[in-house]
């Protein structure tokens, strides 16, 4: 039998407590994976000249940031793969949005361009790399290009999606109230589609990072993608991991930017079901 | 204060293609005449067509046969002097109450509204929720919001489809008592489709009874009871009673109907 409800104190303490929990087995796993990792490299059960190892991994960043790396400073290549995949993104996700609702707004325009997104999607993008390349040249302007097509597609059918799912009773209603069919494109269409719009933004800017990635793999003078082809040419693992790491950070720090505006530009929804993200 | 618009239906019928690609008609040969600024519920069973007349009314769609005519003309393309309430809530969910009560002088382009929606927003007594968003109201506050996003566009005609049915009993009686109240100072016309005969007979000035589907008038009640109402109080008088026998003797055959047409044919509803 309990007499009292929890103090503000308890509960908080309590809910501490969990979070430490969860915190230091989080911790524990990293430990446990990585020291693994290593254990097994240095008795080389795992070789590695193959496999490489976490000591190597971190020695080999500190070699890029303090000396910088075979193909020039690790900032500037960390920046040249981040801005080709900034800019494909926004380009992909701008126009996405724009010809998604605009064809979901316009049946006739949807009827004569569906065949032409239907083969269009279903080429493998990747392989539009080597043609951009071709076409662009080995500057950043061809990944840039690869980030656009491999954002455009995902974005463009959630917002196409997005559009006709659009409530019609709140369609109807703003007609009512003397909205015109701009006021209720940008008024009505667009804020109900963009849950969906954002949702497909989550993906994107990890395709935009494999865009700039792969470009930079199949022809570049500089970046992230190079330095990979580069370690992977001279049988470094530790430099394969050690880039993979910085574009995983970049990839994190791009989605917690894009939680942030989702958040505010959505601050109108009920709150979300409790539990977490993932 | 407006006059309010005269509505007429003339021999009005309407026909949708089913997803199965076979023809519903959902009215056959409507016709009934309002004046200015009357009150007029349309009752009528499950499915009958009423939903149907208003969306007529409102231009969002149009007659397969016939016409309906608002004001001397003929409804062909949306009205904008014609305010709709839903029966489902179609407030915008991204909008404060403030946006969405500021939504149609907004859109309409009018300059200099905020003393308008802020004399609205008391009106309707949501004072001190103006930045909150939909989803933090309760189903009444929503329904003030809906109220008040259509009146302050100063609508001639008044269309209500079932505003209050998603609504508890205790709140839905309150949410009367205001809309007569609120009503009486505007003198548009108001049409009131609803399931509830109660409801339909304490807010009106007449009770249209619908057959069931297709939709024609069966009969026209005109509700003597004197304004202004406490639409609260006035179900338990004698006169109401009275008036309630007559229409149900009336309606009560027409939902028999419909409800043995569902149970021969399930799943068709309306």
């Amino acid at each position: 039998m309990v007499e009292e409800f929890l103090s503000e104190a308890a509960i908080k303490k309590n809910r501490n407590k969990h979070r430490v929990k969860v915190h230091s087995l989080q911790l524990g796993l990293a430990v446990l994976l990585l020291g693994g990792w290593q254990i097994l490299a240095d008795h080389k059960i795992l070789d590695p000249f193959f496999y490489g190892r976490p000591s190597g991994v971190m020695h080999q960043l500190g070699v890029w940031i303090t000396n910088g790396t075979s193909i020039g400073s690790l900032w500037v290549n960390a920046w040249v793969t981040f801005y080709e995949a900034t800019y494909g993104f926004l380009a992909g996700v701008i126009l996405g949005i724009i010809f998604g609702v605009f064809l979901a707004r316009n049946p006739t325009a949807a009827e004569i361009f569906a065949p032409y997104i239907k083969v269009s999607n279903s080429i493998p993008r990747v392989v539009l790399g080597s043609i951009f390349v071709l076409w662009l040249g080995l500057g950043s302007v061809s990944k840039v290009a690869l980030a656009f097509v491999l954002v455009f597609f995902p974005v463009f059918f959630n917002a196409f999606q997005g559009t006709r799912e659009a409530d019609h009773k709140l369609i109807a209603n703003a007609r009512l109230l003397g909205a015109s069919k701009r006021q209720i494109t940008i008024k009505v269409i667009f804020p109900s589609a963009l849950s969906w719009i954002t949702a497909s933004m989550h993906v994107s800017f990890g395709f935009a990072l494999i865009g700039a990635i792969v470009g930079e793999f199949l022809g570049a003078q500089r970046g992230l993608g190079l330095l990979i082809a580069t370690a992977q040419g001279n049988f470094n693992p530790n430099g394969v991991y050690a880039a993979m790491l910085i574009i995983a950070i970049m990839a994190l720090s791009a989605e917690w930017l894009i939680t942030k505006l989702e958040n505010r530009l959505l601050n109108w929804r009920p709150t979300q079901i409790s539990g977490t993200e993932l | 204060m407006n006059s309010g618009s005269p509505v007429s239906f003339d021999n009005v019928s309407k026909r949708f293609r089913t997803p199965k690609g076979t023809w519903y008609q959902a009215l056959a040969g409507l016709e009934f005449e309002i004046k200015a600024g009357e009150f007029v519920s349309l009752v009528g069973p499950t499915g009958c067509g009423k939903s149907t007349a208003l969306t007529l009314l409102a231009g969002l769609e149009q007659p397969s046969i016939g016409a309906v005519n608002v004001d001397g003309r003929e409804v062909d393309k949306i009205e904008t002097s014609t305010g709709f309430v839903f029966q489902h809530d179609a407030t915008f969910p991204w909008m404060s109450v403030y946006n969405n009560i500021a939504a149609g002088p907004k859109f309409r382009g009018v300059k200099n509204y905020d003393q308008l929606v802020r004399t609205w927003i008391s009106k309707v007594g949501l004072t001190g929720f103006e930045s909150n968003y939909p989803h933090q109201l309760s189903g009444g506050m929503k329904k003030r919001v809906a109220l008040a996003q259509a009146l302050i566009n100063e609508p001639s005609l008044l269309l209500m489809d079932e505003p209050f049915s998603a609504l508890d009993v205790q709140t839905r009686s309150i949410m009367t008592d205001e809309l007569v109240s609120i009503w009486e100072t505007t003198g548009s016309t108001v049409v009131f489709v609803t399931h509830d005969l109660e409801e339909a007979i304490a807010l009106s000035d007449r009770v249209l009874v619908l057959t069931a589907g297709p939709a024609k008038v069966k009969a026209d009640f005109t509700i003597n009871l004197p304004r202004p109402r406490k639409a609260r109080d006035i179900r338990f008088t004698e006169e109401f009673l009275e008036i309630y026998q007559d229409i149900w003797s009336v309606l009560r055959d027409e939902v028999d109907i419909a409800y043995q047409r569902q149970l021969v044919a399930p799943g068709k509803g309306k």
